[in-house]
């Protein structure tokens, strides 16, 4: 059987891990990148490309082009659950299927099929490392705080990326596998899961091996995304808020805020620059206004971990370790509130971004068998129930129970020679079944017709290791079972999975050449970009004839561009360099005049 | 005694086959699936080694690699595994799984208030609502509402322990009276209200809790 690896299938960046020896490590593509940027970009109809080429044409705003970021916020989402602000960064199609689907040009993309993308490329970065060895079996990691939908989604995605999804593992937990890996954390734990989409705080209890969960608790729409969006915003409120609509700004303004954000993890101020149609704005960005702006979003996380713990019966300060998992645990803010919530210092000294791989892939040693010590008992996280009649939410299985587990109820018929039982299954904590999430209706049946009330019909529930509910139906008196019909309330069919699958064979796997090409156009909108400024800034820096070369170096590589033979694209790109080049050193040399003269002025 | 479907050694109904280590699917009772005698009494410490050896073993990550019916008797093994686990570790469900194995059902009236109980339900209900009524307002008032609610906390926990205590000594009893035959209806009758009481003031902690928490917080 082939090995089995773990991936953690991110908001803002995804990797793949394996073990081997009872080690784990993350794999990183030739170049030494392991971070594979969750970012897909539709070339045409049909050409997809993703991570850093994707990144790379969102930053060119090649109108051309659709480019789709954290779609993992959208796994599991019905069109019902869409903001404004989505609507405003993407356009959907409006159909009459409960599933979201993104618009990209003449065809509809649902998230799982954009997350297949991912996975595909990841499939592809670790069978290129690796030399021969193919991906065909996986664990996929998703937050604790998933409901079914979402899972679902996830396993769906695995499905139309060709892999065997054998277990999809909560992200917190593989963390603290990851760490447990190390032996120095025994004893409760509690792990704050702060990532670039999602939070998940877990309560776990380590002892010989065995990792068991008391409590979970999270937001799956809370990240650094949301800082971004809060820094965003700010950079815009007062100098040019009628902005904040136009797609392509905005992309620039959250990249400048991304990085400015990071910037910040070490510095104390840093300058955000945005150029938008004829102006720059420019503005200083300080660690206490951005604390100010991430404040409210930190709040939220402290309240999940006061959820987490009155769940699990435990006082904060009766931990005996507290693990930072996720990019924006960098913040030192998020290490502050958390040390002082905890009463200790947190552990972060597995790499944040990695540790969530690296124990998908310690599970994935699980799987196989090569790691018999060591055993994961998680929870689901919200309740299931159904919904009974005058719409209440009746709890069949409780949040933060272990997984897996089952229940039974005894279903029966209303009135006389009803064929048909409607069952309605819900996930949430409230108490009115219309405010929970609908995850699917079943119908049960044919049923012999017979009096209201005869016929009695156990229906088990499980939630099984992944976390998702399968549901079987058997006639109290004569055994038999009954066939469960389901339709999901906002996930994909069966048939429409098995539909996608044939379409996506048809597409056909886009090769290296087609990846060349992508990234050639890249370079060459980029030259063209930077050459169309400086003859726009520094007109007086070159002669007429100079210039009328440049051009026209400048119009071949367009018309170039626009065909799809990528060694005359790559050759033309040199040339315009080539041409260029005296006109480039001539800025240089006036910046550096400048810079001098401004110098001397100063101390005169 | 039944047949094990993989080395089809005779067995008693189990969760796993000692012979094989083969999952099993039987539908067990909670204590027949954690290996432990029918008792009201129960070693915690025992209760959770027998749970964690068995969930080792059982477990659907051992059986990644196996058949789908090797793979779907592990989960379902597992899942009543789990329940049982959940059902036996706490006295309260423990006592009511096995007054329903004894064919005795905890009735809906379990939420009325307990008679003795009454009187101490009603002050804590006043208190409460006096505390809501101010509703985090500073002052002298509310202060002093909101000590009357703690000390009332303060009570309602040493009861909650007495009340533990006369469940322990209930099953203490009723296990040392059993003798295979129905147990004893009277002492299943101070099983059934010492269970209720518990359970009442269990709700009462928690409403007492969650009005002090929610006054912290504003």
């Amino acid at each position: 059987m082939s090995r089995i690896f773990g991936i953690d299938l991110g908001t803002t960046h995804s990797l793949i891990a394996v073990i081997d020896n009872g080690t784990p490590r993350v794999l990183a593509d030739l170049a030494g990148g392991a971070l594979l940027p969750s970012v897909v970009a539709f070339l045409d109809d049909n050409r997809t490309c993703v991570g850093t080429a994707a990144v790379e044409l969102e930053a060119i705003g090649d109108v051309n082009a659709v480019v789709i970021r954290s779609v993992k916020r959208y796994m599991g989402l019905g069109q019902g659950d869409l903001a404004p602000e989505d609507r405003q960064r993407y356009t959907f199609v409006d159909t009459t299927s409960p599933v979201v689907s993104f618009k990209v040009g003449a065809r509809a993309w649902t998230p799982p099929e954009i997350s297949a993308r991912i996975l595909i490329e990841l499939k592809r970065l670790a069978e290129a490392v690796l030399g021969g060895e193919q991906v065909e079996r996986v664990v996929i990691t998703v937050p604790a705080y998933f409901n079914d939908g979402q899972r679902q989604a996830t396993r769906d995605a695995g499905r139309l990326a060709g892999l065997d999804v054998v277990r999809l593992v909560n992200e917190p937990t593989a963390a603290s596998l990851a760490y447990g890996l190390q032996k120095f954390t025994e004893g409760r734990v509690a792990v704050y899961d702060f990532g670039g989409g999602t939070f998940d705080i877990s309560l776990l209890n380590i002892k010989g091996g065995i990792f068991e969960v008391l409590a979970t608790n999270g937001d799956t729409h809370l990240g650094g995304d949301d800082i971004d969006r809060a820094i965003v915003e700010w950079l815009l409120a007062d100098v040019a808020p009628e902005l904040a609509t136009d797609r392509r700004v905005w992309n620039r303004a959250r990249a400048a805020a991304e990085a400015a954000k990071r910037t910040l993890s070490d510095a104390e101020s840093a300058e955000l620059r945005l150029e938008a149609g004829n102006r720059t704005i420019v503005k200083q960005l300080t660690r206490g206004t951005l604390e100010r702006l991430a404040a409210p979003l930190i709040e939220r996380t402290l309240q999940c971990c006061t959820r987490a713990l009155a769940d699990a019966g435990l006082q904060a300060t009766a931990l005996d370790a507290v693990v930072l998992v996720g990019g924006s645990t960098r913040m030192p803010f998020v290490e502050r509130a958390t040390a002082e919530l905890f009463g200790r210092e947190p552990l972060c000294s597995l790499n944040p971004d990695e540790v969530v791989a690296l124990g998908a892939a310690v599970q994935a040693g699980v799987l196989m068998g090569a790691q018999s010590d060591l055993l994961l008992l998680d929870v689901v996280p919200l309740s299931l129930g159904i919904e009974t009649m005058g719409g209440v939410m009746e709890r069949l299985i409780h949040r933060n129970t272990t997984i897996p587990t089952s229940t039974t109820e005894m279903f029966t018929t209303a009135v006389d020679n009803q064929t048909h039982v409607d069952i309605h299954v819900v996930q949430g904590e409230r108490e009115l079944a219309a405010d929970c999430r609908s995850l699917a209706r079943f119908k049960l049946g044919p049923i012999m017709p017979q009096p209201a009330g005869l016929p009695r019909i156990d229906v088990t529930f499980l939630v099984d290791a992944n976390g998702i509910l399968n549901v079987t139906a058997r006639d109290q008196r004569t055994g038999r079972e009954h066939s469960v019909d389901v339709k999901p309330s906002y996930g994909l069919t069966d048939e429409a999975i098995e539909r996608m699958l044939e379409e996506a064979i048809d597409l056909g796997e886009q090769d290296i050449e087609q990846r060349l090409l992508i990234t050639a156009r890249n370079d060459a909108e980029q030259i063209m970009t930077a050459l169309r400024k400086q003859l726009k800034e520094y007109v007086e820096l070159c002669d007429p004839a100079e210039r009328e070369r440049m051009e026209g170096a400048a119009r071949k590589l367009a018309e170039a561009r626009a065909g799809g033979d990528r060694e005359l694209i790559s050759r033309l790109v040199e040339e315009l360099n080539e041409i260029s080049r005296p006109f480039a050193e001539r800025i240089m040399d006036q910046a550096i005049h400048q810079a001098v003269e401004k110098h001397t002025l100063q101390e005169l | 005694m039944v047949e094990c479907p993989s080395c089809a050694r005779l067995l008693e109904p189990r969760l796993i086959c000692p012979e094989c280590k083969t999952p099993l699917a039987f539908e067990l009772d909670c204590f027949a699936a954690l290996g432990l005698p029918r008792k009201l009494q129960i070693d915690l410490a025992m209760l959770e080694s027998s749970y964690h050896n068995l969930g080792r073993a059982l477990h659907p990550d051992r059986f990644a690699n196996a058949s789908p019916q090797v793979r779907d008797a592990s989960l379902r093994a597992t899942a009543l595994l789990t329940r049982s686990y959940r059902t036996l570790r706490d006295p309260a469900t423990r006592a009511a799984y096995w007054l329903e194995l004894h064919g005795y059902k905890l009735a809906e009236n379990n939420q009325r208030v307990p008679p003795v109980l009454a009187g101490l339900v009603f002050e804590a209900q006043e208190e409460l609502a006096e505390l809501r009524d101010l509703d985090g307002a500073a002052g002298p008032d509310a202060a002093t509402a909101r000590a009357r609610v703690q000390t009332r906390q303060v009570e309602v926990e040493g009861l909650l322990d007495q009340s533990s205590g006369a469940l322990d000594r209930i099953f203490k009893t009723l296990d040392d009276a059993d003798t295979g035959a129905a147990p004893p209806a009277e002492l299943v009758m101070r099983l059934k209200v010492t269970l209720a009481e518990g359970a009442y003031l269990a709700t009462l902690m928690r409403d007492l809790r969650k009005a002090l928490d929610s006054r912290t917080a504003a």
